[in-house]
């Protein structure tokens, strides 16, 4: 029982880069930041800025992907499980079949790219609820990690130029990884906001079969949204595992939902056809701010999860609730 | 004697646009009142303000004399309304028998069900309007005549008082119109009062015992049926003469531009189809609701492919496997139910009108949006478009409005071939006049339209050839000069001509 | 389908004692696929059954161990479960949001919120009345399961024989139609959230009385086995269709599954991923034939 989209006269979906809802979020930012440098001196600090961003990568690259995907109207649960699955794969092409490391990251989101692949026929030919079909994947990409990598088997150390990827410094103070998070910002943003394709995937989300009757290829849209989250997913195992080092079957465990947490606190309605990517950045970053500041306070590290589920209600509850004022102010008028 | 019902002076409005501006209604027992009105004239608005499904602005209503300050759904059930909807109120996913159950069993959450009860009550109903119908199908896997039959029966057995009738006769064939009829005149010996709504004027000289007569959410008279004709009917509804309405061009033909050669697929139930329309020439495709038009339609835009057969465009054979490759050939098909297929209701006026040609607006990989937006604007002049800017949401337009952005996001893609389907369903008479002109202009350029329409006066007012169809196929073409509305219907129903007095599918203004 | 694949696990392997520690295993995922049937069939869902279930199982332990004697303790925890279920529900059904979301958001508010009060750690010394009710291990385990069939059993005829489980179709199948009916699709939205909520708390303290202690980590990733199990026993996500008899055996099905590896000699660190490849091939085969169903369906009803 969809509530009745309404057309929200504040926002036209034109060209404009940040909404409303964003700018609440640029507010909310910045109080974090206040609240944290009140309580911490060096929060405000360039290399704490950038060790922030650091976290922020792993999960951004999810929830960057997760956009396209619940714009559509659908979701993806699959992505944690996906990114420890290619973990596991990374590390066993590397170690098994002696591949040069930077070659199995290759293979790695190679997998990854099937394995959304996957998850998009069976949503586009066999037209089961995206909800199921990653519910399911979610379970056999956890699985076959677990089972590629059967319980104490050990990788050894991974070499330092692989590492570098995830814990080193370009520069002496950027994080390498930071160096490749904006070209998929920027290239999601292209794809979602100026392209024809990403006008597709807002169609979709607005009504699948309307789409379909504009001679849209719904289907091949639909599956481009869960090959890209899965490659996305495999790169995000390549980064996660540098920068932790170790290779682990249960890497990014939880990571899907903070994903679509951040995609819909961020403003993208879950409902499909309103959002973007801007919102989605944001949230991201006000999760991580959150996380990172809580800990460097020394609070509860529990604090942030609670505060973001408040966060998140506080915001589809506004959201709510503002539709139905601007509804009240159309009747009046 | 005080009225059942008595309705005075309701107003309602919805974001701001009134549906109803002072509207007065009243029943008698043992009448049926008939309301009339064009669509968008607020009959709809006015049966679902009696049901409850509406909560009125303004104005009061009465049962048997009584006001009723706090109306729906559940307090209307227990004053005796039960009503049928013009689209049927059902649950796909339930058996039929519990559809009637739900709609009439009484009592608390807690309360035990009795299966074998609902299902021998359904079946007394469904027989007693002569519809034979398994009580244990899944009302999914019924046809849309069924379904309004089991919603007829689920209304009958409320055993109520006051009884709304929104077109129950829509899809249904004429036996089972004389079945329902029968019921009606029972029913009315009963002291029942009964709202009726149709669009089919010939039915109510029938049945009906006074008209109401509606336009622009307004009261415009109430007669006995006795005191008024056809043509007065339509004069109250529509408020002027007709005659203007269907201004037709003459244009000369051009050359051949698609040619189906013995179409069918399998499984929308088209079969062997052969039709040609040259360039310029309006086709006209007649015939009953579910004789294969819009199924024809969606199997030459790709929407259900054909699987038998040739379809020739300028000669040449081609393949449709989805809507793309339909658009790509330059084929467009403004489609039936326009709120749901034709327009994204959320989406902006500029968005929608290019929502057919956004490969042709991408450069190197990116969206042209002034190249949008300049041909938004463009459209919004040439067809003109009510809006207040090309970024508002089309649901915010009015019906013949949202029906031209549909027609601008096909003419925006330039195609050689048209189908509408319906276009003026649901319209008002200003815009149904204008789209009428647009599609004379059109096809003075040179465009072949297919048009399916179920009035008959657009029909033989706007084609040039009219094609007519029936059980999935065509069953006849007639030239325009010598079609006639009983030679359009006797096809349509399948009958010879000269026997047939009333026919089933009549003129709607 | 789902029937075969037990049948054909069983004959090896139905032998010894294994029966019975799996339908003890079941008993508490029957219970909350009971819950999640009701509201997956009302068009909703709630992943946050998860942590509320840690968190009941917790409060079950403390209560236990603050010496409330043993129905008490039952009572309070389904009682702290019906009030997740309402918040839930209020939030879902009073405000209108969608269920997701709101479910998302509490997932993360009680597991977090569990994780901070507790640490993590095990709840211990809690009296040995506490597991298995004091009634001895026997005697316990056979309480447990009954519990577990006599709710599903309940349920499957309650959403069968009374109105108000016809009501939960009607509101899945069409909440306009509903309305229109005379129901209220509101209240019928929130009282599915609150079952669910109470019949997590019961299957929280099937769990807990188990074990000596509570793990406040139970209830990880439990939502979505038994939305799982619920989808696998043909229940469709889009609300209105499918019984409780699919869900229960798709609670074995998947309980089973673990040992029925062990025993074939395949390790049980492939458990995961057979399960997913089940409910995939289960789903696949579902759409393959409702999709021709549905072709059918709008070749004769298109209007």
């Amino acid at each position: 029982m969809s509530p009745p989209a309404s057309p929200n006269p504040d926002r036209s979906r034109g060209r404009r880069v940040l909404g409303t809802h964003d700018l609440i979020l640029v507010v909310l930012l910045a109080i974090e930041v206040a609240v944290f440098s009140s309580y911490v001196d060096t929060f405000r600090t360039v290399e704490n800025g950038f060790e922030v961003l650091r976290y922020s990568v792993v999960v951004g690259l999810l929830a960057l992907v997760m956009t396209p995907v619940i714009v559509t109207g659908g979701i993806d649960l699959s992505v944690g499980s996906l990114l420890g699955l290619s973990a596991v794969v990374l590390g066993r092409t590397w170690r098994d079949l002696g591949v040069p490391i930077y070659l199995a990251a290759v293979v790695t989101v190679g997998v990854g790219l099937l394995a959304g692949g996957l998850n998009g026929l069976f949503i586009t030919r066999l037209r089961i609820p995206p909800l199921i079909v990653t519910l399911a994947t979610f379970s056999l990409f956890r699985g076959l990690a677990e089972g590629l990598s059967p319980g104490t088997s050990t990788f050894p150390p991974l070499p330092e130029a692989f590492t570098f990827l995830g814990q080193g410094y370009v520069f002496g103070i950027i994080p390498t990884q930071l160096l490749l998070f904006p070209f998929a910002v920027v290239g999601v943003w292209l794809l979602l906001h100026r392209t024809a394709i990403g006008r597709a995937w807002y169609a979709i989300g607005f009504s699948a079969e309307a789409a379909r009757y504009a001679g849209i290829p719904v289907e091949r849209r639909l599956l481009l949204a869960y090959v890209l989250a899965g490659g996305a997913a495999g790169l995000a195992g390549v980064i996660y595992v540098s920068h932790l080092g170790e290779i682990k079957a249960n890497s990014g465990t939880g990571y899907e939902l903070t994903a679509i947490t951040a995609v819909v606190l961020g403003g993208t309605s879950i409902f499909g056809g309103r959002g973007g990517v801007p919102g989605t950045l944001l949230a991201v970053v006000a999760i991580v701010v959150l996380q990172r500041g809580l800990r460097m306070a020394d609070k509860p590290a529990e604090w942030s999860g609670i505060l973001t589920g408040l966060l998140l209600l506080a915001a589809v509850g506004a959201n709510q609730v503002a539709t139905k004022l601007a509804d009240r102010r159309t009747i009046k008028g | 004697m005080t009225p059942l019902l008595n309705l005075s002076a309701i107003c309602k409005s919805f974001h701001g646009v009134a549906a109803l501006e002072g509207v007065s209604f009243d029943l008698r027992a043992g009448e049926v009142h008939a309301l009339v009105g064009e669509n968008g004239a607020g009959k709809s608005t006015l049966i679902k303000v009696v049901t409850g499904a509406h909560r009125p602005d303004a104005g009061t209503l009465e049962v048997s004399g009584r006001v009723v300050a706090h109306n729906d759904p559940v307090a209307a059930r227990a004053l005796g309304i039960a009503a049928i909807y013009q689209q049927p109120a059902l649950f796909a996913d339930l058996s039929v028998a519990e559809n009637i159950a739900l709609g009439l069993e009484r009592g608390g959450a807690w309360r035990w069900i009795d299966w074998r009860g609902r299902r021998a009550r359904a079946r007394s109903l469904l027989a007693r309007i002569g519809a034979d119908i398994d009580p244990d199908a899944e009302v999914r896997s019924l046809a849309m005549p069924e379904q309004q039959l089991v919603e007829i029966a689920r209304a009958l057995g409320a055993d109520a008082k006051i009884l709304v009738m929104d077109e129950p006769t829509a899809s249904l064939t004429e036996r089972e119109v004389d079945n329902l009829f029968r019921v009606i005149r029972e029913l009315r010996l009963h002291g029942v009062g009964i709202v009726y709504i149709s669009h089919r004027l010939d039915e109510l000289f029938q049945i009906a015992d006074r008209v109401t007569v509606l336009r622009d959410g307004c009261t415009v008279a109430t007669r006995l049926i006795t005191e008024v004709d056809h043509a007065e009917l339509i004069r109250l509804m529509v408020g002027r003469e007709i005659a203007s309405v269907f201004p037709k061009q003459t244009v000369p033909l051009g050359d051949l531009v698609l040619e189906l050669r013995n179409v069918g697929c399998r499984a929308s139930g088209v079969n062997g189809i052969h039709l040609t329309v040259r360039a310029g020439e309006i086709l006209g495709l007649a015939g009953l609701a579910g004789a294969g038009r819009t199924e024809l339609a969606r199997c030459i835009f790709g929407l259900t492919p054909a699987d038998q057969g040739e379809i020739r465009l300028r000669a040449q054979a081609v393949s449709i496997r989805t809507p793309g490759d339909a658009v790509a050939l330059g084929i467009a098909y403004v489609p039936e139910d326009r709120r749901r297929h034709g327009v994204i209701l959320e989406m902006p006026v500029a968005v929608n009108t290019t929502l057919a040609i956004l490969p042709k607006l991408t450069h190197f990989g990116f969206f042209d949006f002034r190249r949008e937006r300049s041909l938004a604007e463009m459209f919004v002049q040439r067809l003109g478009i009510k809006t207040a800017s090309i970024d508002a949401a089309v649901g915010d337009l009015s019906g013949g409005n949202q029906q031209k952005v549909a027609l601008a996001r096909w003419l925006a893609t330039e195609p050689a071939v048209l189908i509408l389907d319906e276009p003026t369903q649901g319209i008002d008479v200003g815009a149904k006049a204008e789209i009428h002109r647009l599609m004379g202009e059109l096809a003075g350029r040179g465009l072949a339209i297919l048009m399916i329409s179920s009035e008959l006066l657009e029909i033989l007012g706007m084609s040039d050839r009219i094609a007519v169809l029936r059980g999935g196929t065509i069953v006849g073409t007639l030239d325009r000069a010598d079609a006639t509305q009983e030679k359009v219907l006797a096809l349509a129903l399948g009958h010879a001509l000269s026997t047939e007095a009333t026919p089933g599918r009549q003129i709607q203004t | 389908m789902l029937l075969l694949l037990l049948a054909a696990a069983a004959p090896t392997f139905y032998a010894g004692d294994k029966p019975r520690a799996i339908l003890v295993s079941c008993a508490p995922l029957l219970v909350l696929a009971a819950g999640m049937t009701v509201v997956i069939l009302v068009r909703h869902i709630d992943i946050s059954i998860g942590s509320q279930f840690a968190l009941c199982g917790v409060a079950a332990g403390l209560l236990a161990r603050a010496g409330l004697p043993m129905p008490a303790v039952g009572v309070l925890t389904v009682l702290l479960g019906t009030a997740f279920g309402a918040v839930n529900g209020g939030l879902v059904a009073g405000l209108n949001l969608p269920s997701i979301v709101v479910t998302l958001a509490t997932l993360f508010i009680l597991r977090e919120g569990l994780k901070w009060y507790g640490e993590g750690e095990l709840i211990k010394d809690i009296p040995d009345s506490f597991q298995w009710f004091g009634l001895g291990q026997g005697v316990g385990q056979w309480l447990t399961v009954g519990v577990g069939v006599v709710v599903i059993v309940v349920f499957a005829l309650g959403l069968r024989y009374l109105a108000a489980g016809r009501m939960v179709y009607a509101v899945g199948s069409d909440a306009e139609a509903a309305r229109l009916a005379g129901i209220r699709p509101k209240r019928v939205v929130f009282g599915a959230f609150v079952l669910m909520g109470s019949l997590t708390g019961l299957a929280a303290l099937l769990n807990s009385v188990c074990f000596p202690d509570v793990d406040p980590k139970a209830g990880e990733f439990l939502e979505l086995q038994v939305i799982a199990a619920v989808v696998v026993g043909g229940v469709a996500i889009s609300g209105g269709r499918g019984t409780l008899i699919g869900p229960a055996f798709g609670v074995l099905l998947l309980a089973t599954l673990g040992p029925a590896l062990v025993f074939l000699h395949v390790g049980a660190h492939w458990d995961k991923a057979f399960q997913g490849a089940i409910i995939l091939l289960a789903v696949a085969v579902d759409g393959l034939t409702l999709g021709r169903r549905k072709n059918v369906a709008t070749g004769l009803a298109k209007p």
